[in-house]
């Protein structure tokens, strides 16, 4: 028996790139932002007329987009912000995010777009849903502090469409309070300057009698991840469950929302997660670049063991994006934009937009112009023979660490 | 210009009470980020504020799940009889004391709330309680007059006192203990990372969770009789960490500025101080620095990206302009490094090497490579 209600998928979008990527693998909305008014300043981000065509795009395949306007505006910021408002009414996005209050009453007056409060605001009760309701938000994106049965009740209680985190990077802070990038580093970290100090090493002198200073990165919290709790999410009725990550890859992008729309598919058709591809679903989030993973505060407030005190590597992930098909077809073969290099006889791992994983042994590697290649090289293409069920979009990955 | 302060003994409502301060902040051990008292204390102090004709201001500014705020909204009308004034900044404790208190309201605008739209939008929804708003440290001089101009709420700002950097509800310093009775009510540290500039940050963890500070703190002595002149309506005094003996030299530094008693003041305070961005803030100027903008120049007829450069061979282009590319074209191809060239197109192969008039959006177009042009290249119809 079918399930009528399963939340959203919201997936990260930082460029129009990885919105194609997470919306053809699944994610039913995508968060993306402009040139200006988000928070990753640093991120590719969306011109006018990707914009357009990202809405298009997702649009075409039923899926949502919602425009991040979440930084903490000043006075000036704020003076170009109603043509851009009036900008993403005419090419019909879904849903702005916003955290701040002058922005908010600014999308109502110039638009009728639909307001998403956004967590950087931090809403963590029932009354706070309440007064954001008043001044016209549809939905609550709720604090990381909040748990499912939190969620659940303020949905009740107030009568609003609730978000909540369920992957990603994770700020120790509340949202939105923290600026110590704005005072050690001049960028202020809620308008997109965040310089992530909370991840450094730090050593604390804590007055102890041996005068031993500790040494920790203590400040730094682990990765979100809920598969598990997907239930809990499904019991309360959250509306979305949202996926952090705008600066992240495509693979991450992709991986994130394949996993994520399969188990809710999953469960949408036989009512719980009894499957042999919770595993896989599992091991599919470990085959992305990521901390430790915690549950932190969905089920009970997250204790020390959500702190991750280790140095950040980026260089350990077991598994790389390798490329993404560019064509494939029976005359043009399989054709691959290089992302990271592999050689002939590897191993790679192409990730349909539905199912499992289908593995691809490089034996035959040729050129554009059909010469042999025995090792590809980055942001190059290389052709490889055709099989059938791998299409143009889908991306690859090879596994780097064998363990 | 009023200053407002902290008490957190019987002891400071007297130096309060000397200085000619006539209102004091309280901090509930349950409701206040820093507050250290019980209902007895609590009770205690706030009526002989009130004996010695001190308003007493009730800080609840802690940030609230559910859970929390539910006690708090349980035990708070204990204490109703007992102050004068509440002041809040998690909006649901603003929300719910409008329904359910009948004290005048002041409301922490401290964290965001940088433009005056947000703020009047907030004054708006006291309908009248609003008696003050709290307004952040990262305002500069010129936006605070602005406001108290335009605000027709009173408004306060921190004048004098540390800075807090960091608000978490997670307890992060008592998990390196590794004997844990050592752990009382609070714990305290001084932290400082190779990767920081600065040395030193005092952390305070309690029973709300973890707090960091900047390692030097706020100050706007300097400027106090200009933020009186700007229309600023009340001035802050911390010194709930520092303690209350520096209160008096303070206040009479304040009152009556001189830039020698202050440099003595200084010499005496345990704590380097700082203005913060009262003069000028540019914490947005880096922006634009942190990526090249060369890569993301996709207005006007941009066509797509150059994905392979092979010499001597081919550019193989993605196309993603929906009108598509075709033979005759001219292009206008832009290097990340800012450098143009310019084709017209005589021929254009697919992937499949066959010679075609056109390639539509999502294929990749190969033309003849052109010495110079790089990967990541961006193709715009010229």
């Amino acid at each position: 028996m079918p399930y009528a209600f399963i939340p959203e998928v919201l997936a990260p979008a930082g460029s129009l790139d990885k919105l194609k990527v997470a919306v053809r693998y699944g994610a039913s909305a995508v968060y993306v932002g402009g040139q200006k008014f988000g928070l990753r300043t640093a991120a590719e981000n969306f011109t006018l007329d990707e914009l357009a065509e990202g809405v298009s795009f997702a649009h075409a395949h039923g899926s949502q987009v919602y425009v991040v306007l979440n930084s903490f505006l000043h006075d000036k910021d704020l003076i170009e912000l109603p043509e851009f408002v009036k900008f993403l009414e005419e090419i019909k996005v879904d849903a702005v995010i916003v955290s701040d209050l002058g922005v908010v009453k600014t999308v109502r007056e110039f638009s009728s777009i639909a307001v998403h409060i956004s967590t950087q605001a931090s809403t963590l009760n029932i009354e706070s849903a309440r007064l954001w309701k008043k001044m016209g938000a549809t939905r609550i994106v709720l604090g990381r502090e909040v748990s499912i049965k939190e969620a659940g009740l303020i949905k009740r209680e107030v009568g609003i469409e609730v978000e909540l985190f369920i992957h990603g990077s994770m700020c120790m802070a509340y949202s939105g309070n923290c600026v110590i990038s704005n005072f050690t580093q001049g960028r202020d970290s809620n308008r997109g300057g965040c310089a992530h100090s909370c991840r450094f090493e730090y050593s604390l002198d804590m007055g102890l009698e041996t005068k031993e200073k500790k040494h920790a990165f203590f400040m730094s919290s682990k990765d979100l991840e809920g598969l598990r709790v997907l239930p809990e999410f499904i019991k309360e009725e959250i509306d979305s469950v949202k996926i952090e990550g705008r600066m992240k890859g495509p693979l991450y992008a992709g991986t994130m929302a394949k996993v994520y729309s399969e188990a809710l598919n999953f469960y949408r058709e036989h009512g719980d997660f009894l499957s042999d591809d919770l595993i896989r679903w599992e091991e599919e989030l470990g085959k992305v670049s990521h901390r430790e993973y915690t549950e932190a505060s969905l089920v009970h407030p997250a204790d020390e063991s959500s702190i991750f005190n280790n140095r950040e590597n980026h260089n350990e992930n077991e598994w790389q994006m390798t490329g993404q098909v560019i064509e494939a077809s029976a005359q043009a073969g399989i054709v691959l934009e290089v992302r990271n290099a592999f050689n002939q006889g590897d191993y790679l791992e192409v990730i349909p937009f539905k199912g499992s994983a289908l593995k691809l042994r490089t034996d035959e590697m040729m050129d554009l112009m059909m010469k042999p290649v025995l090792r590809t090289k980055p942001t190059t293409l290389v052709r490889l023979p055709y099989i059938s069920g791998i299409s143009p979009g889908e991306l690859v990955r090879q596994r780097m660490i064998s363990t | 210009m009023k200053i407002t302060t902290y008490a957190q003994n019987l002891h400071d409502l007297g130096l309060i009470k000397d200085q000619g301060v006539t209102e004091v902040i309280l901090g509930h051990k349950d409701f206040s980020r820093f507050g250290k008292l019980t209902d007895e204390q609590f009770q205690s102090i706030a009526n002989r504020a009130r004996d010695l004709g001190i308003q007493v201001i009730f800080e609840w500014d802690i940030l609230m799940t559910q859970t929390v705020f539910q006690k708090c909204s349980e035990k708070i009308p204990a204490l109703y009889s007992s102050f004068d004034i509440l002041r809040v900044q998690d909006p649901g404790a603003y929300e719910w004391s409008l329904k359910h208190t009948h004290h005048p309201l002041q409301f922490i605008a401290e964290n965001a709330n940088h433009n005056l739209k947000a703020l009047k939008g907030w004054a708006e929804h006291g309908q009248g309680r609003l008696s003050r708003l709290i307004l952040s440290i990262e305002l500069t001089r010129s936006t605070i007059e602005e406001y108290a101009r335009e605000l027709d709420v009173p408004c306060e700002l921190l004048g004098f006192g540390p800075i807090l950097l960091f608000y978490t509800p997670r307890s992060l310093l008592s998990p390196l203990l590794e004997d844990k009775t050592v752990y009382r009510s609070e714990l305290l540290a001084i932290g400082e990372s190779e990767e920081s500039p600065h040395k030193g940050f005092p952390i305070l963890e309690n029973q709300h969770g973890t707090f960091m500070f900047h390692i030097k703190e706020f100050s706007l002595v300097d400027f106090a009789r200009e933020l009186k002149e700007l229309g600023l309506a009340y001035f802050r005094v911390d010194l709930r960490f520092s303690g209350m003996s520096f209160f008096s030299p303070l206040i009479k530094v304040i009152n009556q500025f001189e830039v020698s008693a202050f440099s003595e003041f200084k010499e005496n305070y345990p704590q380097d101080l700082m203005r913060g961005f009262y003069l000028v803030n540019k914490t947005d100027v880096l922006f634009s620095k942190l990526k090249n903008h060369r890569l993301q120049n996709r207005e006007g007829d941009y066509l797509g990206e150059v994905i392979e450069a092979e010499k001597s061979s081919h550019l193989a282009i993605m196309i993603k302009n929906p009108r598509g590319l075709k033979v005759g074209d001219k292009l206008k191809i832009l290097h990340p490094k800012g450098s143009t060239f310019e084709i017209t197109l005589q021929s254009v192969r697919n992937l499949e090497l066959k010679e075609v008039e056109s390639i539509s959006a999502g294929r990749v177009a190969l033309i003849s490579y052109m010495n110079g042009v790089w990967v990541k290249s961006q193709v715009f119809l010229n």
